[in-house]
């Protein structure tokens, strides 16, 4: 119940502050430069626009959404209301992911890609380890410009090899890292046994370590510790 | 003068704190060698993958617009996320009330970043350059791309309320400087839909390298600044 009602709040959150009507104006605009581009680069084209817009909008915004929670406040309420770090990380991720799903999803239809239930899985997996991210960088930030430099490095570690093994051009042993494992679902492939072990393990050392960021980040709030 | 002197000191020792200001110095020089040196290792490996001529050397001058972009970009980008922090904990509002007023806060966030960028690229973007650009394209060229960070900046500052919407903004606002793209790959007429842009005309400059072009450019970077800054000083 509390889960829902944080869910819903998170929605009812990102309504208000218009990152329903970004998406529609940037799903446009990607439809539109995916139906404009030659038909043997729509596949590709589709691939890199879900993995680097929907499947990653959390470590885009998750700065964002936290800093703005503290400057309202709105964390000094979890620390002292019954919410535990586990359910707002949660509602934080599915919120975040719905929005993913739906882009993905309009933007694989436009792009006449195979496989649409592999390409929203990897998606869905995708976004739950950006945003699990976002969070952890998000819980040790005190402004925007900060937020910003410290996602530089993560971006060059999770986009680089994933673009490279989207071209194939990264050594066979990296087809085992957690993001190209995504990269290779959001590519409409069934990934390995061993990857998918791989990636739930990291979603699941993410999730543990996101949960004790939050956590800290509770009970620092208003300049002591609770 | 003093007053925006040290408003614009502050902001600096604000980016520093969070070592912006050396990410922000240090992205345009980064960025220039990787495009110098890296681009061109990257079009051999490509050519020679593909056993085609050329790759992305018809590009170019495509990339050199881009660099020119850049510092503009970052700088502005900085400030403005600076100022929708002041703007989110309401000290801009004391801001104005101070001797700094108005237009001093909008000369120490806004005028003197632009200023820079400006120099910056007029220094960068000869050392780093692709293709071979005329002193006065590389004046155009960063005067251009400074316009367009003002742009830029202006869209954050006006159409958002908080950081958050900022960020939904600055995804939005970055889409502008796309308009470049579009002469180098749609040769059909219906490249002018994106006419409103000041990055098109630019990109029509370079592309079929006719000056004349750079006018429209800017012709419409004031109009959108001055539409912008009006909104803005309503806004506050």
């Amino acid at each position: 119940m509390r889960l829902k009602s944080l869910f819903l709040l998170d929605m009812r959150f990102q309504a208000k502050h218009g990152f329903y009507f970004l998406y529609i104006v940037l799903t446009t605009i990607y439809a539109a430069a995916l139906l404009a581009v030659p038909e043997s680069w729509q596949e590709k084209t589709a691939v890199i626009l879900i993995f680097s817009d929907p499947a990653s909008m959390g470590l885009f915004f998750m700065g964002a959404i936290v800093l703005l929670e503290k400057s309202q406040h709105t964390p000094c309420a979890f620390a002292v209301s019954p919410v535990r770090p586990m359910e707002y990380i949660i509602a934080k991720v599915s919120s975040l992911s719905a929005i993913s799903l739906v882009v993905a999803a309009i933007l694989a239809l436009a792009a006449s890609v195979d496989n649409l239930h592999i390409i929203l899985l990897g998606t869905a997996i995708s976004s739950v380890i950006f945003t699990l991210l976002g969070i952890i960088i998000a819980t040790k930030i005190i402004s925007l410009n900060q937020f910003i430099l410290w996602t530089v490095p993560i971006e060059i570690v999770c986009f680089v090899p994933a673009i490279l093994h989207l071209f194939k051009a990264a050594p066979a042993w990296l087809r085992y890292y957690p993001i190209n494992v995504c990269m290779e679902m959001v590519s409409g492939y069934t990934p390995s046994a061993i990857g998918i072990f791989i990636v739930i393990a990291g979603m699941a050392i993410l999730f543990i370590f996101s949960k004790y960021c939050v956590l800290k980040m509770w009970n620092s709030m208003g300049g002591v510790k609770l | 003068m003093k007053t925006i002197r040290l408003s614009f000191f502050q902001m600096l020792a604000y980016m520093r704190r969070d070592r912006m200001l050396f990410a922000a110095c240090l992205a345009p020089v980064l960025a220039g060698f990787l495009f110098r040196f890296a681009i061109p290792l990257l079009e051999a490996a490509l050519t020679d993958w593909f056993h085609v001529s050329a790759m992305i050397a018809p590009y170019y001058a495509l990339i050199d617009i881009f660099f020119a972009m850049l510092s503009p970009a970052m700088f502005c980008f900085v400030s403005a996320m600076v100022s929708l922090e002041e703007a989110d904990e309401k000290t801009a509002a004391y801001l104005f009330v101070t001797p700094l007023g108005r237009n001093g806060y909008l000369a120490a966030r806004l005028g003197i970043p632009s200023v820079a960028a400006f120099l910056v690229t007029s220094v960068l973007l000869p050392v780093f350059k692709l293709t071979s650009l005329s002193a006065v394209d590389i004046i155009l060229l960063a005067s251009g791309g400074t316009l367009q960070g003002i742009i830029t900046s202006l869209l954050i500052l006006t159409f958002s309320s908080n950081k958050l919407e900022g960020m939904a903004v600055t995804k939005l606002s970055t889409l502008m400087v796309c308009g470049a793209a579009i002469p180098f790959f749609i040769k059909h007429d219906v490249q002018y839909a994106l006419s409103p842009l000041p990055s098109f005309w630019i990109g029509k400059t370079i592309c079929e390298n006719a000056l004349l072009y750079m006018l429209p450019a800017f012709i419409l970077s004031i109009t959108w600044i001055c539409f912008l800054l009006k909104r803005f000083l309503r806004k506050i």
